[in-house]
């Protein structure tokens, strides 16, 4: 029972949540960004800088601990940064908008086309990342677990080949596509490494074999035994993170031996738990677009309750907030969690 | 210690003033004692930001006829909230240079595609008319359209074809003439609104371009 655990620091909290171990109360995590312009105006930090320079991305991840009381503190906003040191070409933008790959504009064609550059980890874009997770593991010491992020294949497969050739890709030859997916993996894991080493608890692995574009059969055929090798190499906790409709494969991804798979609000949080069973941490699912974004503070505490009532082992958004979410929505995530334990207590 | 305030629901977000070194501005909406009131705030500490909010709100005043209520803070003189209406007064009023000084609209417009003008009268109880200055049946098609746009812009009762009234039964001249631009294409408007307020929201990458 929640009561009979001693009190524990957010990141303890965490930990033991992604381990399904007993919490003194449930974590609020963000695996991906919960940055918006109004937390980027209260430290300075905006966009687009705040995804290149490491002191900027690190004061603006922090405000999700600091002023909105989660659990965690997660500074890769984007899905971009190896794709930009592995020669993808960037659309910055503005402070108001998300950076994104020009994927009509791909780097590869073919598998042998496949160079992972000397440099992953030390272009600038990947270092801000390692650096920034540096000065939040100094400044924050224990207290907050610091969760960084290193892209799957499949998702570096759209950014650097383009969504629909990669698409394409996988149905005209299996065997290529595996191909590439073996030769991609190595960015992931040695990005990956790269942040435990830089002092990160955990990493969200984003492989967005979304629900609208890929089958749960296409999951077990080209990434289930890819994903158990990230669980294996890389030293951390792995938390998954694929966007969609997911029930058609999240048996396979409870068999990957992954900490956490950070699910989309498509997915039933009771349906999903029944699924998964105890193999696997679900985070998730509060809705983005039509919740935290467009409604109020009651509707998001409704799904967050939802989430708790099915014994979801950590509680935040269902993906990247959009920039401008209000903050007193985002509030009324941990405030809920709080709630609900002194009620069951 | 956290630092974000308390400040009510927040109703509406400039997320980069063109004007002030792209700082977001929001509008907060309050449970008052005589009502729903209204905060301008930005969380920006840059200097100058008291001094642009300042103008935001006084602007508020010229431009959409809200008053003074306790603490720096807005409201109607009637004490409705008019969502829409003051959002869009909010959202027109922060595309103003500090060099621009505000202005009360007047209570017409000329519409080009009925080519007249368009007078709106206020009569009692909240209620406005619309008229035409000229007698042709693309200008009643036309008066009939702007009536239909303050509808949407300030969501008033569409009385007839050429009458709208304020649930509130209040007369709010300064905010009709400052929408009556707008309502003469309201589709731009909402469309325009829309896609600031969807900006930011991330697409899967499938929806990337």
């Amino acid at each position: 029972m929640a009561e009979a655990i001693k009190s524990m620091t957010s990141r303890q909290r965490v930990m033991a949540a992604l381990n399904r171990e007993p919490v003194d109360r449930t974590p609020v995590c963000n695996p991906t960004s919960v940055a918006t312009v109004e937390l980027m105006d209260l430290v300075d930090a905006p966009f687009p800088q705040a995804n290149r320079e490491p002191e900027l991305m690190a004061r603006l991840a922090a405000t999700g601990y600091t002023e909105l009381g989660f659990d965690t503190i997660m500074p890769v906003f984007s899905i971009i940064q190896e794709s930009s040191a592995m020669g993808c070409k960037i659309q910055w933008e503005q402070k108001d908008n998300w950076p994104t790959v020009k994927m009509r504009e791909p780097i590869w064609e073919t598998a042998d086309d496949i160079k992972i550059p000397a440099d992953l980890c030390t272009h600038p874009d990947t270092k801000c990342v390692t650096e920034a997770i540096k000065i939040l593991r100094k400044e924050y010491g224990d207290e907050v677990a610091i969760i960084g992020k290193t892209m799957g294949p499949w998702s570096m497969g759209y950014h650097c080949f383009g969504v629909e050739p990669f698409l394409l890709l996988s149905l005209d030859d299996p065997g290529k596509t595996k191909l590439c997916l073996d030769r991609m993996k190595e960015a992931t894991i040695d990005f990956g490494i790269a942040q435990a080493e830089a002092g990160a608890d955990a990493i969200t692995l984003p492989d967005h074999a979304t629900g609208d574009l890929v089958s749960g059969e296409y999951y077990e055929r080209y990434l289930r035994d890819l994903h158990i090798e990230f669980a294996e190499r890389i030293p951390i906790p792995i938390i998954l993170h694929i966007c969609g409709r997911t029930v058609d494969r999240m048996d396979y991804i409870a068999q990957t031996g992954m900490h956490a798979f950070h699910y989309d609000s498509k997915n039933k949080p009771a349906e999903s738990m029944a699924i998964v069973g105890d193999r696997i941490s679900l985070v998730g699912n509060i809705n983005n677009p039509e919740t935290l974004f467009s409604k109020g503070p009651e509707e998001v505490s409704a799904e967050v309750i939802e989430n708790l009532d099915a014994g979801v082992q950590l509680v935040g958004p269902e993906c990247a907030i959009p920039l401008q979410t209000a903050v007193e929505n985002l509030k009324a995530i941990p405030q809920t969690v709080r709630d609900w334990h002194k009620n069951v207590a | 210690m956290a630092q974000t305030l308390d400040i009510g629901r927040r109703i509406e977000l400039v997320s980069m003033d063109r004007h002030f070194h792209d700082i977001s501005l929001g509008l907060y909406c309050l449970d008052g004692a005589d009502g729903a009131e209204f905060l301008v705030h930005s969380y920006s500490r840059l200097a100058g930001v008291p001094e642009r909010v300042a103008f935001v709100v006084e602007a508020m005043k010229t431009m959409g006829g809200l008053v003074a209520a306790e603490e720096g803070r807005l409201r109607f003189p009637c004490g409705s909230e008019h969502n829409r209406g003051v959002r869009r007064v909010f959202l027109d009023i922060c595309k103003l240079g500090p060099d621009e000084a505000p202005a009360a609209r007047e209570l017409n417009v000329f519409d080009q595609k009925a080519d007249a003008t368009v007078t709106v009268t206020s009569v009692a109880g909240g209620r406005y008319t619309f008229a035409a200055d000229k007698d042709s049946d693309k200008a009643t098609m036309r008066t009939g359209a702007i009536a239909n746009g303050i509808v949407k812009l300030a969501e008033t009762i569409l009385d007839d074809d050429t009458a709208v009234s304020f649930e509130c039964g209040h007369c709010h001249d300064i905010l009709v003439a400052q929408l009556l631009p707008r309502a003469i294409n309201v589709r731009a408007a909402v469309r325009e609104q829309e896609a600031a307020a969807n900006r930011g929201v991330l697409a899967a990458p499938s929806q990337q371009e």
